[in-house]
């Protein structure tokens, strides 16, 4: 029998209803999931709040962490965090306990945990598939490199244990390792030493050690002594300094300025290691501080073909460590690795010390700004225009934009 | 060994020997009163050193060992995230704790009241140990080769050096001479440091920021106070 024209629409009314209604639940269901969404947003509210706030976009819009973001245990949770495929992972370095979390719901929610023993975590490697290398030094002296390898996905323990490398001694009492890279069956370990001159007062050697260890053993094949410049890199789960480029050539940069080794005498620079090297390109050193920047600079992002940005410290601005993270000072500036020119970028001027805050990505880099008189934006760079606009405002409490990640 | 104003004196300046300064400091601390103070006869000595410790317990530290007692609970910091603060470091420490417990003394029992008794110093001169000082408001963990002193007139310490502070009530300190106020809260524990620049500017974060610091500073606190 064929339908009447008054059952007809019946049905129709019935299933347009009925895709409203699944329509609405899935788009509820996708509210539901913060994890899926694209970027993950780790805001400092005005009042010593924390949040993390996903977000599908930065190219435009507001968002007020307050309201959208998940609340942060301000106690369990610092920045130096690790994000990687809807994940965020953290040594707490207080109960020696190593969490996994992920965003559900609105909360930010641990999901496993494993115990790394006096450890702190200095550098994260991402090693193919979900096997994760964490080199630090052991606590609480900071004098012995040990590393942790493990799988992300469950936790579970591969290896750990000393790497060949030596002690500090003489007048240095302690260390910071830059950068853990491998390099077939090796593994680059870039570090310095550091000496305590009282107080809490510090300065850095004028050296950075390069050493090649044997991979899995961790035993030393070779140690290089770089003396260009001093305080290779940094920990990277606060800001980043290292990248390969399309040759898979590696770049980091050293940071002696006050923020970091303190040897403000020394410049900061770009070293270069070649595919197949252990060592560092000896015709290669783009010295950032005898460029028109003409400050020390911290934090690296590359951006292809040859250009990366960096960020760097006004020393006219600030007046000195204490100010150093509240003072808007810091500039940022386009680098062309190969002609080693520089070219600031066209941004107010950002606050806070070490971030996470440039994303590079489908030939945009985000850069998030916090300005204390334009407010805390999430800046585009287009990469082949050269051009520069405002995208996503956080507004509400925000008082820092302390990193932005690819959360997918 | 008879500790008296003669020793005390040595010992402000530094010149007992261990054997000197075990007894002096075994007297300074040992909550026993001391012999060559005579009262008044009918006066009543537990009274005048109950009375006596009252007057001084809300800021003059009695010695303790306090570690692993950081505390761990408590609302959140009215401090902002990381403050600094000008510098002001004479150099000069008025007087040690052995001086102001005899100032005290003094003014208590000969009613001549001295200038200097409003100050406490919470001098560490070792290059590795922390010293650890309790009072009614807040726990101090003093850093190694650190100069400290405390105003309790005006709630005004002076650092040179590193501490550690652990309020047991909210209170409001003034780091040097002539700046605001800060109030630090209950269950907090806050490090307190000189800034790298040389001019004895100060620096304040809670302990729970220390990313915020430089770190090889990071290290150093973590390594020196164990926390």
């Amino acid at each position: 029998m064929l339908p009447t024209a008054k059952n007809l629409n019946f049905l129709l009314t019935l299933l347009f209803t009925a895709s409203i209604f699944f329509s609405s639940c899935s788009d509820k269901g996708k509210d539901d999931e913060p994890g899926d969404k694209a970027y993950s947003i780790y805001i400092l509210g005005k009042d010593g709040r924390e949040w993390i706030t996903p977000a599908d976009s930065l190219s435009g819009g507001i968002i007020y962490p307050e309201r959208q973001g998940a609340p942060l245990n301000i106690r369990e949770i610092d920045r130096d965090i690790i994000v990687r495929n809807g994940f965020y992972y953290r040594l707490n370095w207080k109960n020696k306990r190593f969490y996994k979390y992920r965003l559900a719901g609105g909360a930010f929610e641990k999901t496993d945990s494993v115990t790394l023993k006096d450890f702190s975590i200095e550098n994260f490697r991402w090693l193919g598939g979900d096997t994760l290398l964490l080199t630090g030094l052991k606590t609480p002296d900071f004098a012995e490199v040990r590393y942790f390898l493990l799988k992300a996905s469950d936790l579970t323990l591969i290896s750990q244990g000393s790497m060949d490398i030596a002690r500090p001694s003489g007048r240095f009492s302690s260390m910071s390792i830059g950068f853990a890279e491998p390099k077939g069956d090796k593994l680059l370990l870039g570090y310095t030493y550091h000496q305590q001159l009282g107080g809490s007062d510090y300065t850095t050697s004028d050296t950075t050690y390069i050493t090649a260890l044997k991979y899995p053993e961790m035993s030393a094949l070779e140690t290089q002594k770089e003396f260009r410049s001093t305080y290779p890199a940094g920990i990277n789960t606060v800001q980043s300094y290292t990248f390969y480029d399309e040759q898979g050539d590696f770049y980091f940069m050293s940071c002696p300025g006050i923020a970091l080794g303190n040897r403000p005498d020394v410049h900061t620079g770009i070293f270069r290691i070649r595919k197949n090297a252990l060592q560092t390109d000896p015709d290669y050193f783009f010295d950032i501080s005898a460029s028109r920047i003409n400050n020390h600079a911290y934090g690296l992002w590359y951006l292809g073909n040859g250009q990366a940005i960096i960020r760097s410290e006004r020393k006219d601005l600030y007046k000195g460590l204490g100010d150093h993270y509240s003072t808007a000072h810091f500039e940022f500036y386009l680098l062309d690795l190969k002609a080693q020119t520089v070219k600031k970028l066209d941004l107010p001027l950002d606050k806070g010390t070490r971030r996470e805050c440039v994303i590079v990505d489908k030939g945009i880099a985000y850069i998030a700004v916090n300005s204390t008189k334009e407010g805390n934006f999430v800046w585009l760079y287009d990469i082949s225009k050269g051009t520069l606009r405002k995208g996503l405002q956080l507004a509400g409490e925000t008082d820092f934009i302390m990193r932005i990640d690819r959360l997918h | 060994m008879k500790v008296d104003k003669d020793l005390i004196e040595k010992y402000h300046r530094q010149e007992c020997t261990a054997e000197e300064t075990e007894a002096v400091e075994q007297w300074l601390f040992s909550g026993e009163s001391d012999e060559a103070l005579q009262l008044p006869a009918g006066e009543d000595k537990a009274k005048h050193k109950a009375g006596l410790w009252k007057e001084i317990s809300s800021i003059l530290p009695e010695e303790d060992d306090l570690s692993g007692t950081a505390a761990t609970a408590g609302t959140s910091a009215h401090i902002k995230r990381y403050l600094t603060i000008p510098g002001f470091w004479t150099g000069t420490i008025a007087a040690s704790v052995a001086l102001v417990l005899v100032a005290f003394t003094f003014y208590h029992f000969g009613g001549s009241g001295q200038s200097g008794d409003q100050f406490v110093s919470v001098d560490n001169h070792s290059a590795v140990d922390i010293r650890h000082i309790r009072s009614a408001d807040y726990d101090i963990s003093v850093g190694p080769n650190t100069k400290g002193l405390i105003d309790r007139n005006s709630g005004t310490i002076d650092l040179s050096g590193s501490m550690v502070i652990t309020p047991s009530r909210d209170v409001e300190l003034t780091f040097g001479q002539g700046h605001e106020k800060i109030t630090f809260k209950t269950g907090e524990t806050y490090i307190v440091l000189n800034d790298l620049d040389g001019k004895g500017r100060i620096i304040i974060v809670n302990e729970r920021n220390l990313t915020d610091l430089p770190p090889v500073i990071q290290k150093q606190i973590i390594n020196q106070f164990k926390i």
